[in-house]
């Protein structure tokens, strides 16, 4: 007869089981996160040779550092890294500065007939334009201009997806903030704008940071607009850099994995600086109105 | 937030300084939105423009030539392009797959880390790391791993006693391989936002739902997922508008072949554009994408609120 005791004894290790197949998937899926990061990491350190083996070394048994010599002092890859620090700054400064006046516009004033609404949605929805569509004007109204082959154009076209995201997560974070205190500047004699300014942004510190550094990773990412706009190496980025580098008669194996690694070590970087903010910063951005 | 909002009046009485000054705290909320408003306008309105005046007119490659009025001859070519219809199967394709994977792989791993590891914020950063890296580095990294000769996924088929693959290069595992590619990257934003909306859950009714004796699935479908729905929305329509743009993943991986198997939309419109030097018709079918996209978030956005 079964006690109550074996029953306890069974249901408990059920419970060590789920919690360790549990454990077993989280692993499995930290495993396929990680695995293709360290082995574009380990192709770019090994020479060419080692890169072709039959079967894969899976740990460079030769490194070198000849690839990240190749790529970024022969070739120009340390200009493409530079044309995309650059452009990712402007368009972050750009974007930030515009979308946390207009966001905090949005969060905290009234407009007449309805107008925060409709502004609001109208915002948003020039991020849904895939870029694709707008590929084709933006090159003829930078031919125009005579702007094709800048990294101007490029910081101008990046905001154009840049300036909603920013608008609509600083939106959000003002909504968030009590505005008693802004008002209580107000009564204090300060002008709507000194409350802004003195007030609504030190405590917008956190959600500026997480925007800002979302930007960089967005423009810092970039391909399609900056393949149709940018054609010389004095203005292209590392994204184009390194798709110039993959072509019809040979792929550069070895130098596309140091540009490529070097590429995403900055963004590894800050995930783990906005580590706290990540969640809060992307969510709120997208899941609030 | 009605309550929270004023309208500037509040000091528009009593404030110093200049003319200027005073003008630009009277119209503050005006002054503070107009910069976005105006950039997003000319980086809007005038491409918007632009494509419904293109899309009506045959745009010979040679610049000197004026560009023939065709009416909506572009759009009648949409209906008997066989190349047109390719790319769109396939996009629709993909995007129904990726999206759907990476939905139920997202939602699975977020529950796993909300039930069993709390603490552990650094995993969860790490899990989150493919969806931040450019798109360019995540394609060579996965063109590196389908390497048919010496590639890593073919010596694991060789150690398991499995047929070695072309991957990207086989016509019918090409898409396959974008779609693990994608999932790859992409799966870490489903996560992300399930997460969020898991960590925002109020706990009475949970509590409650123990107290009657509700199973744990029990809980799951009948608190956890109405709960999450609008997160879920959120995150299913943010991932279908950029699925239906797809287009670095496939530029490196495949160029569209082989056979026009992963020939997506994205990539079928900058080809015509720049390859058959067509802008004209190119145009055409960027309206169609745009249209596609407003009338399916419209619609996505609706439903959700209707059933909410």
């Amino acid at each position: 007869m079964m006690t109550t005791k074996s029953l306890h004894r069974r249901s408990r290790t059920r419970e060590v089981l789920t919690r360790l197949s549990a454990y077993l998937a989280i692993l499995v899926a930290l495993i396929l996160t990680l695995f293709p990061i360290y082995w574009i990491a380990a192709n770019s350190f090994k020479f060419d040779i080692d890169i072709f083996a039959v079967p894969p070394e899976w740990l460079p048994r030769n490194p070198t550092l000849k690839h990240y010599e190749q790529a970024f002092i022969q070739r120009p890859f340390l200009r493409y890294a530079l044309n995309s620090f650059l452009v990712a700054v402007g368009t972050t400064i750009v974007s930030v500065v515009f979308g946390t006046m207009a966001g905090y516009a949005l969060a905290r004033f009234n407009y007449p007939w309805q107008w925060r609404k409709q502004i609001s949605f109208w915002i948003l929805s020039t991020r849904m334009m895939p870029p694709i569509v707008s590929i084709i004007p933006l090159y003829l109204f930078f031919n125009y201009f005579q702007m094709l082959n800048t990294k101007s154009a490029l910081v101008i076209a990046y905001t154009a997806f840049n300036l909603p995201f920013a608008t609509w997560m600083m939106k959000s974070y003002f909504q968030d903030l009590p505005i008693e205190l802004e008002e209580a500047a107000v009564v204090d004699g300060d002008t709507r704008w000194g409350a802004f300014l003195h007030v609504a942004l030190p405590l917008a510190r956190p959600g500026l940071a997480a925007t800002a550094i979302f930007c960089l990773i967005i423009s810092w990412n970039e391909f399609l607009l900056s393949l149709i706009v940018t054609l010389t190496e004095q203005s292209q980025t590392l994204p184009i850099g390194i798709a110039g580098r993959v072509t019809q008669y040979n792929t550069y194996w070895g130098e596309i994995s140091a540009a490529g690694f070097m590429a995403c070590i900055p963004i590894v970087i800050f995930a783990f600086i906005v580590q706290k903010h990540l969640v809060r910063g992307l969510s709120l951005g997208a899941v609030k109105g | 937030m009605l309550k929270s909002a004023d309208d500037g009046t509040l000091t528009a009485q009593s404030q110093p300084g200049g003319g200027l000054e005073r003008w630009v705290e009277r119209h503050l909320r005006y002054v503070m939105l107009a910069p976005t408003v105006l950039i997003l306008l000319a980086l809007t309105i005038f491409p918007s423009l632009y494509m419904f005046y293109a899309a009506v007119h045959r745009i010979s490659p040679n610049p000197d030539l004026p560009w023939e009025f065709v009416g909506l001859g572009n759009f009648a070519r949409l209906l008997s392009d066989a190349q047109f219809h390719v790319a769109l199967r396939n996009t629709v394709v993909f995007t129904v797959v990726a999206v759907t994977v990476e939905f139920l792989l997202g939602l699975g791993l977020a529950l796993l880390l909300d039930k069993f590891i709390r603490r552990l914020s650094f995993l969860k950063t790490v899990l989150m790391i493919p969806m931040m890296l450019p798109p360019i580095a995540v394609a060579i990294t996965w063109k590196l791993i389908y390497e048919p000769q010496f590639g890593v996924l073919n010596e694991i088929m060789y150690r398991l006693g499995l047929p070695l693959q072309a991957w990207a290069g086989d016509v019918n595992l090409a898409m396959f391989s974008i779609i693990v590619a994608d999932v790859w990257q992409w799966t870490p934003f489903i996560f992300l936002l399930m997460l969020a909306g898991l960590a925002s859950l109020p706990v009475e009714p949970y509590e409650a739902a123990a107290l009657d004796g509700a199973s744990s699935w029990r809980q799951f479908w009948d608190l956890t997922l109405p709960f999450l729905k609008p997160v879920i929305a959120i995150a299913l329509l943010l991932r279908v508008m950029d699925a239906l743009r797809l287009f670095d993943l496939v530029f490196i991986l495949t160029g569209g072949g082989p056979a026009d198997r992963t020939k997506v939309l994205s990539l079928y419109i900058y080809q015509v554009a720049y390859r058959f030097a067509d802008p004209g018709y190119a145009a055409a079918i960027s309206l169609f994408v745009l249209f596609v996209t407003i009338v399916f978030s419209t619609w996505f956005m609706k439903r959700m609120r209707l059933a909410d």
